[in-house]
């Protein structure tokens, strides 16, 4: 009887609980949505966490403690934001186009929480696990992009619109070498498929094969995820609030909650594809483990994002494009020619 | 190197997140001021001896004080009103006195709620007595 862990025992356990009243099929499909929930209500507490983690980390790296009043060492604080904004009064400006506002703050959380379902979680523990895992992540995020112009279109308002055009500008331009760099991966498994992605570092992780390619999808997610030295779109210094001037309160807080579940998804690609997944030691004794270093290595990408964030002065949207285009794409390229090459040279050489 | 500053940067912020915090956690914890700090004032009321220099030097006229002759025909300190709204704190009165009467107090929060409460009266009669005999200058001749 193999060992699977704690949790997937769980999940066992309520397949066959459910099994005892609903045909096989009705069974699999519950299980699936139970899985989905499951990680669902996970990443939405860890997107709680994230929004505190932010503040705290920030002012670390400023020298300063972060919130500290609420709660001990400002633990409570999550729970105050949330207060104070579902007691906020919901502006909604009078020439607003409302279906189209209403819905940009909907649709901006829905992809990052679709894509979560593919996510390999630990040893066996993605909701879904599809042959083009890879393929339907990467389309899957990129709706995120006209959420932002719908938000921005729909504000009637010049600075918002601004915003909206350059995140749009923005996100497409990198979603380019965020796919290219991430082919290098592919093409040396051969497969879109997460669970052999994952299968195939058992040896050694995909980073020490693909360097350049990770340093490509790094800085091409933090421009996708608008935050960090490009987040031009909502630069408070500059236009406000962008896209989301006219946004209040709750719906307010939909975007941000929205930017940290993407921050979690994006990160939990990198880890995925680069850091060898759910790898780690005591894996085969202890399966659940794996859950506990694949969370490890999410947060450790997301103290990356943070430190990058937290450092770096904007990038001008210029400047930013000029190096997504003529520089990013070039080099990510780049790295699949190299990468190919040496494909086919380890298999000529017969290792 | 090219990118040589982003590194250097971020090694820096690193090296920050596992420092310690420098910000004081200023309600609960009051600041360490130097000893020279410009803050409230006070008036070391047996020094003065009325001659009005301080009201003299300051540029803004903050200080008004007066004097009158006791019956030893002996001057005396009779009021000392600082209208501190117009200070500089620029510290001209307390460079100045030949006694080193007035000094500086190192209290900061001296927020009022409303105008008339920022004029300090630095003026208490008990003390103000000069030596019952003899001028000051005579006492400090007897020292």
């Amino acid at each position: 009887m193999e060992n699977k862990g704690f949790i997937l025992n769980l999940g066992d356990a309520i397949r066959s609980w459910l099994s005892l009243s609903l045909t096989p099929g009705l069974t699999d499909a519950l299980m699936v949505v139970v899985s989905f929930l499951a990680i669902l209500v996970f990443v939405l507490l860890n997107v709680l966490l994230l929004v505190l983690l932010e503040r705290k980390w920030g002012g670390f790296f400023q020298q300063r403690p972060g919130p500290n009043r609420n709660g001990p060492g400002g633990s409570l604080q999550t729970i105050a934001d949330a207060v104070k904004l579902l007691a906020k009064e919901e502006i909604i400006p009078k020439n607003v186009d409302k279906p189209v506002f209403k819905a940009a703050g909907i649709l901006v959380f829905v992809p990052a929480l679709l894509g979560l379902a593919v996510i390999p979680w630990g040893k066996g523990m993605a909701a879904v696990n599809l042959n083009i895992g890879l393929f339907y992540f990467l389309s899957v995020s990129s709706v995120t992009t006209i959420a932002f112009l719908m938000a921005g279109w729909s504000s009637n308002n010049k600075y918002s619109l601004l915003g909206g055009m350059r995140a749009v500008a923005q996100m497409v331009s990198y979603e380019i070498p965020l796919v290219f760099s991430l082919l290098g991966v592919i093409m040396l498994t051969g497969s879109l498929n997460f669970a052999d992605i994952i299968e195939a570092q058992t040896g050694m992780w995909f980073i020490v094969a693909q360097p350049v390619a990770f340093l490509i999808y790094f800085i091409a997610g933090i421009a996708e995820l608008n935050r960090g030295p490009f987040d031009s779109p909502e630069g408070e210094q500059e236009i406000v609030a962008g896209p989301l001037t006219e946004y209040s309160g709750m719906r307010w807080a939909l975007f941000f909650l929205a930017e940290y579940a993407n921050l979690i998804a994006i990160s939990g690609i990198a880890t995925t594809l680069f850091l060898g997944g759910w790898h780690g030691p005591w894996v085969d004794v202890y399966p659940a483990l794996s859950f506990v270093w694949f969370m490890l290595k999410v947060y450790c990408m997301i103290f990356l994002f943070m430190w990058v964030r937290w450092t770096l002065p904007r990038v001008r949207i210029d400047h930013l494009m000029s190096f997504g285009w003529k520089f990013l794409i070039p080099l990510s390229l780049l790295n699949i020619i190299v990468t190919g090459v040496g494909i086919y040279l380890y298999q000529a050489m017969g290792w | 190197m090219y990118g040589e500053g982003l590194v250097k940067g971020l090694s820096i912020t690193l090296k920050h997140f596992f420092g310690k915090t420098i910000t004081e956690q200023y309600p609960s914890v009051r600041p360490n001021l130097p000893k020279r700090f410009h803050g409230s004032f006070y008036l070391d009321n047996p020094k003065c001896i009325g001659c009005g220099i301080c009201a003299n030097s300051c540029p803004n006229r903050v200080i008004q004080l007066s004097t009158i002759k006791d019956e030893n025909n002996k001057k005396k300190l009779a009021s000392y009103k600082m209208d501190v709204q117009y200070c500089l704190w620029c510290g001209l009165c307390v460079e100045s006195c030949p006694t080193k009467a007035i000094q500086f107090t190192p209290e900061f929060e001296s927020a009022t709620y409303s105008r008339k409460d920022i004029l300090l009266d630095l003026f208490k009669p008990g003390e103000a007595t000069a030596p019952s005999e003899g001028a000051p200058k005579e006492a400090s001749q007897a020292q």
